[in-house]
């Protein structure tokens, strides 16, 4: 039982899947405290997959790939932005068009560009390498847990602790939160409200391209219709969890992946396929009631 | 009073032109995406019509795709409408078809019963389903738009391992042709035009429009429900019980949304497949946006979705051009059709007075 829970390939495992997750809670966070309602990560997510597969197929370089899936996040954030800030949409109703329309996109280019309906798979599609680091790969239960991984795990570790430093020990990150918390008080301030908007809008699209580019290059070599299977929404009920904090919601993402792992061997134990699957969401609803408990009971005793 | 009638005619005309340029805009982006793909856009959209009332078979087909985007639109519009965000309307779907397909295969009553029973079940069905985020929304002010999208993935892995439960079959095959049983034909729904699936289910989502309108035109709970959504602190203080309504608005959109999922399966399969709904519930929520909540509005878009989902399956079968592209182009059509234009013109205004 110890070794399902805590053993080195469970939670290798869960590094490894966690990558996606984390850097688009993370990139979210700004979107989030900038006061920007946006749910659209996963369409976000799924055009940097597609790019990203777009970008190696042609090159045969994981790390141009990259580069493309994080334009294509870039892109949409830009469209996303424009449409929010210039056309006065709601952001409600742009994601949600957003969402279904990347879905129809990627699955149209699929078929138009590679000529695939489902999934594709190709020779030319190389994932991320796994790197060796001799210093970390001698260290006891670390060595086998964080050595062997590809160089995302490690910038993603390192995202977010820049992502928190950011948010909370610059001035940037500063004006963002404060753009959040009181539009007017901010402007009266002398901050340029639609910048700092701008550029939460665009660090979300950033984070999230890296995190769709992870999604067909970080070892699968695959690319499937809709492959983010509700990541996004994952990545903001994590973000909602924390409070737009990115170090916490790095950590509520990592335990999202972790329960996702932990379901997927409970299929050993004669668990439904269908249960297991749905165990993600279960836990987030779950993790959500506990957190909402969590400040109703803390506003309780503020109050006394 | 004739200040009044200005405001409201030049509103009207302002919606009209929003709506005209969103369509010229979408087609020109249409048309566009067809010749990416080698085709012509006249010839695609002739298939297209031709797809949809080609014949009496296609007029039925398309009718029967009318039908759910109607129940759909309903559901989110009422929704929207007293502004709770129910995205949820795809799990709800799910849970209704089930409860309809149990019904009507292991219970037996005469036909004049069956077909209701069904249908009020099933409609409780996702109520229930709606109950969940209605409740942590009120009790624990959890968002329930995250709660509801959850819950939709939930609901379609949760009813395809109920119809293994109900198929007796361990859970390792493959979910590709998973299905209850075929329902008893006293619960199905009379076809309406032969030979298609076109069902009575119509004339049904017809009625709860009208339904519907009649509730918000002419009754008090009516103007309750559109005054929550239009400003729920005045509501509050002009005595309507906004946690009631806000409990009780869920509950009827999930029932619409159960209902639908019993029309498909009473009209149109005869049986719940797991997997088969396919975005409706998506489909509602664009359509509730497009039609701005309206009820005939509703009507109207969901007629365009309908013929435009009965079409493109056949303008695919006839040439090139791909499914997908009718899809993306509905999407489209809400990003544009939502857009404040008249705070745009403002914009492009000041900046030419810089000039």
């Amino acid at each position: 039982m110890v070794e399902l829970f805590f053993g080195t390939v469970t939670i290798a495992a869960a590094i490894r899947l966690a990558v996606p997750l984390v850097l688009s809670s993370v990139g979210g966070c700004f979107g989030d405290r900038a006061g920007i309602f946006n749910i659209a990560l996963e369409s976000f997510m799924l055009c940097a997959a597609f790019f990203a597969t777009l970008g190696t197929y042609c090159t045969a370089n994981p790390y141009f790939g990259i580069i493309c899936g994080i334009l294509a996040g870039l892109t949409c954030a830009l469209l996303f932005g424009i449409f929010v800030f210039h056309f006065g949409s709601s952001g409600m109703v742009v994601s949600i068009a957003m969402n279904l329309g990347m879905d129809a996109f990627t699955s149209f280019l699929l078929l138009t560009i590679f000529g695939k309906r489902g999934s594709f798979m190709d020779e030319r599609l190389v994932s991320i390498p796994d790197i060796n680091i001799p210093i970390i790969s001698e260290l006891p239960y670390i060595g086998e847990v964080l050595n062997g991984q590809n160089i995302m795990v490690y910038l993603t570790i390192v995202l977010a602790v820049a992502a928190w430093l950011l948010m909370y020990k610059m001035p940037f990150g500063l004006r963002v939160r404060s753009v959040g918390m009181n539009e007017k008080a901010a402007q009266t301030a002398g901050i340029n409200i639609l910048k700092y908007k701008w550029y939460s809008v665009l660090l979300t699209g950033l984070f999230c391209g890296l995190a769709g580019a992870i999604l067909p290059l970080g070892g699968t070599s695959i690319f499937t219709e809709n492959m983010t299977a509700g990541r996004g929404f994952l990545a903001v009920a994590a973000i909602m969890i924390a409070g737009g904090n990115p170090i916490k919601a790095a950590i509520v993402g990592f335990m999202f992946a972790y329960a996702e792992v932990i379901a997927a061997s409970m299929q050993n134990f004669g668990i439904p396929s269908q249960i297991v699957l749905s165990f993600p969401y279960f836990i987030t609803i779950f993790v959500l009631l506990i957190s909402a408990v969590c400040t109703k009971i803390r506003k309780k005793v503020v109050k006394i | 009073m004739s200040k009044m009638k200005k405001i409201i005619n030049s509103y009207k005309v302002y919606s009209l032109a929003k709506y005209i340029f969103s369509l010229v805009a979408v087609a020109l982006i249409g048309s566009f995406l067809i010749m990416f793909q080698g085709e012509s856009p006249k010839e695609a959209l002739t298939y297209l019509i031709d797809g949809a009332f080609g014949s009496i078979r296609c007029i039925g087909n398309t009718l029967r795709w009318i039908t759910p985007c109607i129940f759909t639109g309903m559901a989110a519009s009422v929704a929207f409408k007293s502004g709770v965000m129910n995205l949820g309307i795809e799990g709800q779907i799910y849970f209704g078809a089930y409860a309809a397909a149990l019904v009507g295969f292991y219970v037996t009553f005469p036909r004049f019963l069956h077909i209701p029973i069904c249908i009020i079940i099933a409609g409780f069905a996702g109520m229930a389903f709606a109950l969940i985020p209605a409740l942590l929304k009120l009790y624990f002010n959890i968002n329930e738009m995250i709660v509801t999208l959850m819950l939709n993935y939930i609901a379609v892995l949760l009813t395809e391992y109920f119809t293994y439960i109900v198929m007796g079959i361990s859970a390792a095959g493959d979910s590709l042709a998973l299905a209850t049983p075929p329902i008893s034909d006293t619960a199905k729904l009379k076809i309406l035009v032969p030979k298609t699936n076109a069902s009575t289910g119509f004339i049904i989502a017809v009625a709860l429009v009208f339904v519907v309108w009649f509730i918000y035109r002419n009754t008090k709970v009516g103007y309750e429900l559109k005054q929550v959504g239009a400003n729920r602190r005045f509501a509050k203080i002009g005595g309507v019980n906004v946690t009631k309504t806000f409990l009780s608005i869920f509950l009827i959109s999930g029932f619409i949304a159960g209902v639908c999922g019993s029309v498909e399966v009473q009209g149109t399969y005869g049986k719940f497949t797991a997997g088969f709904s396919n975005n409706l519930g998506w489909d509602g929520i664009m359509i509730a946006m497009i039609a701005n909540n309206n009820p005939f509005s509703v009507l109207l878009v969901a007629f365009i979705w309908g013929i435009l989902k009965a079409g493109a399956l056949h303008m695919e079968r006839m040439c090139d051009v791909n499914r997908l592209t009718v899809l993306l182009i509905q999407a489209l059509f809400v990003l544009f059709v939502t857009v404040d234009y008249k705070k745009l013109l403002e914009i492009f205004r000041k900046k030419g007075g810089k000039v």
